[in-house]
């Protein structure tokens, strides 16, 4: 049988105290696909991260990483990676031991951890800071050695929360682009949480619209601002980005296309 | 990974169940209605009280209004030397408490400096000598408090004040005072305690003027009537645990304010030259008791012979000083290394694990030592560990010291791994760390500052305690300071203005080193 999916999720539940926050959940993402799981706060979309990672356990549900159950197995054994809005680096070490470290814990990765470390440091372009310690770079710097920390170990699920929200305008924007670039540099499944309707539309293969524990819709950018599929969709999504670009959206005549 | 973390939060319970709960449960225990009453119904006890309450109340006052006007002379004027200043207000700290009364009484005595030389007769003995004394003492620990709250104070508060056209007291009122509120309870609390509990002044000044805990050593230590000693202690306990729980309430909850701005202090020459005069002044006082323990020291017979000699320290050699030193200094190594070891580990699993109830308990415990007066504890372990192997062994004394001088350090720990990033166990777990290597690897590397730190607490605390440490000691085990009463009550002054020195000396030095071990590590963390 042949794996499309690389990642499968099915019905996944979870309550914290009898509030329901993630209600039957199920979806996938293909291979080298970008999903964002688009939500305002408080919409269960950092839970349904950390289930997925398995910092957190689902009351019920399946995930199948290339068709493997992997709902039991320890964070560190589930082939993901994550990478967090507040970098969460290892403040004492360099740019090269942060990158490098969780390789040499792996026996079968230690001979090679520096050469790895520091190649996944020059693709993302950190190739000339790796002596510097992580208060010594800017914000997005800080990022991307985050990003190498977690593509060195060659994960085939990455998880980004929230990843660029803690960056000014500028380098958000800047940041934005080059995330687009690192996953067609590393051909990596990723899954992206972010509030920020904008981020998703720019990055997104696909959008899936999370409110209240509940999926919304899930679909192309193109087709979910063509067609959406609830009222929520339509207010969160849709008139805020139709109010944002109100006049840009004139202009190219897309406001009377609709 | 996770058994792993577990076993290790076991250990560290039933450590502070054996050498916490457990003392403070047969201390109380050993409290009877009939001592209690005896007590209570005593002649001695009501004048005994209000001595104390007194006598704490006056040094409190005094330490602490000390302490906020020389904190805000040094952080809100452009007076000179202020690191040195502030290095010279806290020397206090590093001789035993006792010494502070041994320094007056060379001072101000029948027989002191001042006494004999300027004819100034002040009546030390009494509750005079018990509040300048408490003050020595108690000061330098006001003092650090407020220092740390003017010197971290943000200025831009300050700035829309003056925008608003908020006139200076009006600031003053609205956000200096606001900004003290926290600390002052604090420290008024802190200092209260410190005073109440402490017998090492009242002991050689108090005269006819009886403190309850030197009551207690002398019916613990002289009578060894323990019971009676345990209602005492319990006596004792209550502010120590009306402040703890004061405290608790009053800890700022979310502690995340940042200096946006440093204060602006604006030249005004009047204010400055005010300022230093002040300054120079206490240290200059404060200072009287340490000039004059150096002279007695090298003084040959005082007041009859004034001809410098080292006789005394040949005498002290004599009476086996060496000896007591390295006593002490082995007891500060252990207590550092042991107290240092444990606190940070406990606070690594407190700080850097998910909330839980045991976490919870943890936590509580370990702060719970500082409402425990040293005396206190002292007197519970005597009562549960008299007929263990551990009794009367150095093991003994650096275990109560541990645990005595537990919750500084411990908070220190805890305030510098709260500030490691929430996600970064999150991470560590997705890229298959385990968390022993984060401890090794990432939190010990990142705060090797703070362990210096606690280190010098221990270290510092051990040599100068005369409170927990009392009670368990014997002749072999004895840290130094403990020979100060000793040499007191047989008149060997010299002796003890001494040893007095020997310990501020070796403090000092130790100070001196983590001074400098601090400075090499923040280099190496700036190059790269």
């Amino acid at each position: 049988m042949e794996i499309l999916n690389k990642l499968e999720v099915k019905h996944i539940n979870k309550s914290f105290d009898d509030k329901k926050v993630l209600n039957d959940i199920s979806f996938s993402v293909k291979d080298g696909e970008f999903l964002s799981v688009l939500g305002p706060s408080g919409c269960g979309k950092t839970t349904l991260l950390r289930i997925l990672i398995g910092l957190e356990k689902a009351d019920a549900g399946e995930i199948l990483v290339d068709g493997k159950n992997i709902a039991d197995l320890a964070p560190s054994q589930r082939d993901m990676g994550i990478i967090f809005q507040n970098y969460a680096l290892f403040p004492a070490m360099s740019v090269l031991q942060n990158v490098e470290y969780a390789l040499k814990l792996r026996k079968d990765l230690k001979p090679k951890a520096r050469e790895i470390a520091i190649q996944t440091l020059t693709q993302i372009g950190m190739a000339d800071q790796m002596k510097k310690k992580p208060n010594q770079l800017s914000g997005g710097q800080q990022q991307r050695v985050a990003i190498a920390r977690t593509l060195a170990l060659n994960p085939k699920i990455v998880l980004l929360d929230e990843p660029i929200s803690a960056l000014d305008v500028t380098n958000r924007e800047i940041m934005k682009r080059e995330l687009k670039e690192i996953q067609h540099k590393f051909h990596t499944t990723m899954v992206f949480i972010t509030h920020d309707q904008e981020e998703a539309f720019f990055l997104s293969d696909r959008i899936m619209v999370l409110s209240e524990g509940n999926i919304e819709q899930i679909d192309t950018p193109e087709n979910i601002f063509k067609a959406p599929a609830t009222p929520f969709v339509e207010s969160f999504v849709i008139d805020h980005l139709e109010q944002k670009y109100h006049s840009l959206l004139k202009c190219t005549g897309r406001l009377e296309a609709k | 990974m996770l058994k792993k973390i577990r076993s290790g939060q076991l250990i560290v319970f039933i450590f502070l169940f054996f050498s916490v709960i457990c003392p403070l449960a047969v201390l109380l225990l050993n409290i009877h209605m009939s001592d209690i009453q005896q007590i209570i119904q005593s002649e001695q006890f009501l004048p005994m009280l209000s001595h104390s309450l007194l006598a704490t109340t006056l040094a409190t006052l005094i330490s602490v209004s000390l302490a906020i006007l020389l904190s805000w002379l040094i952080n809100r004027s452009n007076i000179h030397f202020k690191g040195l200043l502030t290095v010279l207000f806290t020397v206090p700290m590093l001789i035993p408490s006792i010494s502070h009364g041994m320094g007056l009484v060379l001072l101000f005595g029948d027989n002191g400096l001042v006494t004999q030389f300027l004819g100034l007769n002040i009546n030390l003995y009494g509750m005079t000598g018990i509040v300048m004394g408490s003050v020595l003492y108690s000061f330098p620990v006001a003092f650090l408090m407020f220092n740390d709250i003017f010197r971290y104070e943000d200025y831009t508060v300050y700035e829309a004040a003056e925008v608003l056209g908020l006139s200076k007291y009006q600031q003053f009122k609205c956000i200096t005072m606001v900004n003290l509120n926290r600390p002052l309870i604090s420290s008024i609390f802190a200092v209260f305690t410190m005073v109440f509990t402490d017998y090492g002044v009242p002991l050689v000044v108090g005269g006819k003027t009886m403190t309850l805990p030197v009551y207690m050593y002398r019916e613990v230590i002289g009578l060894l009537d323990f019971s009676k000693g345990a209602v005492i202690g319990v006596i004792l306990l209550i502010p120590a645990v009306i402040a703890f729980i004061v405290d608790l309430m009053n800890k700022d909850k979310g502690n995340s304010s940042t200096v946006t701005r440093a204060y602006e202090i604006k030249p005004n020459l009047g204010r400055d030259i005010i300022a230093a005069i002040l300054c120079w002044t206490v240290v200059a006082l404060i200072s009287l008791p340490i000039l004059a323990f150096t002279y007695l020291t090298f003084v040959n017979k005082y007041p009859i012979d004034l001809s410098l000699s080292l006789g005394h320290i040949f005498e002290a050699l004599q009476l086996g000083v060496d000896m007591y030193l390295i006593n002490s200094l082995c007891i500060a190594m252990l207590t550092g290394m042991a107290g240092t070891a444990i606190s940070y580990y406990t606070a690594f699993l407190t700080a850097r694990s998910k909330k839980n109830f045991s976490k919870l308990m943890l936590h509580m415990i370990s702060m719970l030592s500082l409402a425990i007066p040293g005396v206190v504890l002292g007197l519970s372990y005597v009562l549960f560990f008299h007929d263990s192997w551990i009794y009367g062994t150095l093991i003994i004394l650096v275990t109560v010291n541990c645990i005595h001088f537990f919750a500084s350090p411990y908070l220190l720990a805890y305030n510098s791994l709260k500030q490691f990033n929430e996600n970064i166990e999150d991470v560590s777990e997705t890229l298959g760390i385990s968390r022993w290597r984060m401890l090794i690897d990432v939190y010990i590397p990142g705060t090797r500052e703070t362990i210096a730190e606690m280190f010098s607490y221990f270290f510092v605390n051990a040599m100068v305690t005369i409170s927990a440490v009392s009670f368990l000691a014997n002749f072999r085990n004895m840290p130094l300071a403990l020979l100060i009463p000793q040499f007191d009550s047989q008149s060997l002054i010299e002796a003890t203005a001494f040893i007095s020195i020997l310990i501020l000396i070796v403090n000092s030095v130790l100070k001196f080193i983590i001074y400098l071990t601090r400075r090499y590590l923040r280099k190496q963390e700036n190059m790269a």
